[in-house]
């Protein structure tokens, strides 16, 4: 009897394993998981921000902003200090699987235009590669700066929030969704010298506590990109400061 | 009072509930498995490489438990596979309530809401007590599956 019953409860879970993993191959692409995904931190739990700074952030860098040249604007540097071993790993999986499968969305047209040309009249800060961090957060002005430069962008969230509005250029590449190696790997593939990996690459996601954009800069690290940059307080900030928004699936 | 608890007439009641609340519970999952998969990352109790196979398999095991119950066939593996999957849920939420980890629950949804870290914690205090209550129909079916044994 009580046999009877563990064996019916192996049988539930074994039909769920393969329910699942059936649902998951006819999954659409923003469904898709990978099984074994990459995940850092996962057992690292986040320190908590302060839940004060991010409304005053803003206003502050403004009245800076409106007082002094741009050049002031502080970068600080994060916390992180993620380990190579990590970056090893994602070395080892682009390495033995280059897929030089082309998207179908016309994304490399747009945003690949790096900085060889002089920044423009305002004494910007610089941008340099920093290989010893796997990323730098800045805030608006930097990432406006960027942007004007015609910087890569990437929108880290989900494709589906992607195409409801996203900063113009940018790309989707969700760390959720399972074809998020294969766009680390075609990225890796369009910038394979040592010149190209050290051009700027913002990344964001929806600011707060979202840490997904942290996540695939310390992916894109992994591969020797050094000089990525996370738009910490990201999309509804850009938003907040009435920059233009691109909607739809295209960059 | 016994016989009241362990009455027929509520134990299929609290039996067809648990069934419908595990149904429903397992739908928002099982249609986004990335936002899942966020939420249980958001745990950090799950090693990265078994993150998104629980995501994965969590949500059909529960849909198919609860469908069992529903149904009211294999009732005692059901039963003691939701038991389990809220002991899991009560031990795991209250780990991060302990460490002052604020999460979305993700048990009913799987969005990110935006909630301030207070509005999470409170959230998971209700979670937890929500689990402990679903644990209490857990235990009627099991008694009362236990009382009824003898004659069968």
């Amino acid at each position: 009897m009580k046999q009877n019953t563990i064996f019916q409860a192996v049988a539930i879970v074994a039909a769920g394993i393969i329910l699942a993993l059936v649902a998951n191959a006819f999954a659409s692409r923003d469904r898709k998981v990978s099984l074994v995904g990459t995940y850092p931190n996962a057992l690292k739990v986040p320190a908590r921000e302060v839940p004060a700074a991010p409304p005053v952030a803003p206003p502050v860098t403004q009245t800076v902003a409106m007082t002094t040249q741009p050049s002031t604007i502080t970068v600080q540097p994060t916390a992180t200090t993620a380990t190579q071993p990590t970056a090893t790993a994602a070395i080892e999986t682009v390495g033995i699987n280059p897929k030089a499968k082309t998207p179908a969305a016309p994304a490399p047209t747009t945003t690949t235009a790096p900085t060889p040309h002089a920044p423009p009249a305002t004494p910007a800060r610089e941008f340099n590669a920093h290989p010893d961090k796997p990323y730098i957060e800045i805030a608006y002005n930097d990432v406006k700066a960027l942007h004007d430069k015609n910087v890569l962008f990437l929108d880290a969230r989900r494709t589906s929030v992607y195409e409801q509005g996203h900063i113009p250029g940018a790309r989707t590449y969700s760390v959720w969704e399972s074809d998020i190696d294969d766009k680390v790997n075609k990225l890796f593939a369009e910038r394979n010298d040592q010149a190209a990996q050290n051009l700027p690459i913002v990344i964001y996601c929806s600011g707060g506590d979202c840490e997904d954009s942290h996540m695939l800069a310390q992916k894109l690290w992994g591969i020797q990109f050094n000089n990525v940059y996370v738009y910490k307080d990201g999309f509804p900030d850009w938003q907040q400061h009435g920059a233009p928004v691109h909607t739809g699936a295209n960059p | 009072m016994k016989r009241y608890l362990t009455h027929p007439w509520l134990t299929i009641r609290v039996q067809l509930a648990l069934g419908a609340i595990f149904v429903i519970a397992a739908i928002p999952k099982i249609a986004d498995p990335p936002s899942f998969a966020h939420m249980i990352y958001n745990y950090r109790l799950v090693p990265a490489s078994l993150i998104n196979l629980s995501a994965l398999v969590m949500p059909w095991v529960e849909l198919l438990a609860g469908l069992a119950l529903i149904l009211g066939v294999w009732k005692k593996a059901a039963r003691n596979l939701i038991g389990i999957l809220l002991a899991i849920f009560i031990i795991a939420i209250s780990i991060n309530l302990f460490r002052d980890n604020a999460i979305d629950c993700g048990c009913f949804n799987v969005a990110d809401r935006g909630k301030t870290h207070e509005q999470r914690i409170f959230d998971m205090k209700v979670d937890v007590v929500r689990d402990l209550g679903m644990l209490l129909m857990v235990g009627q079916l099991w008694w009362a599956g236990k009382r009824e044994e003898p004659p069968s």
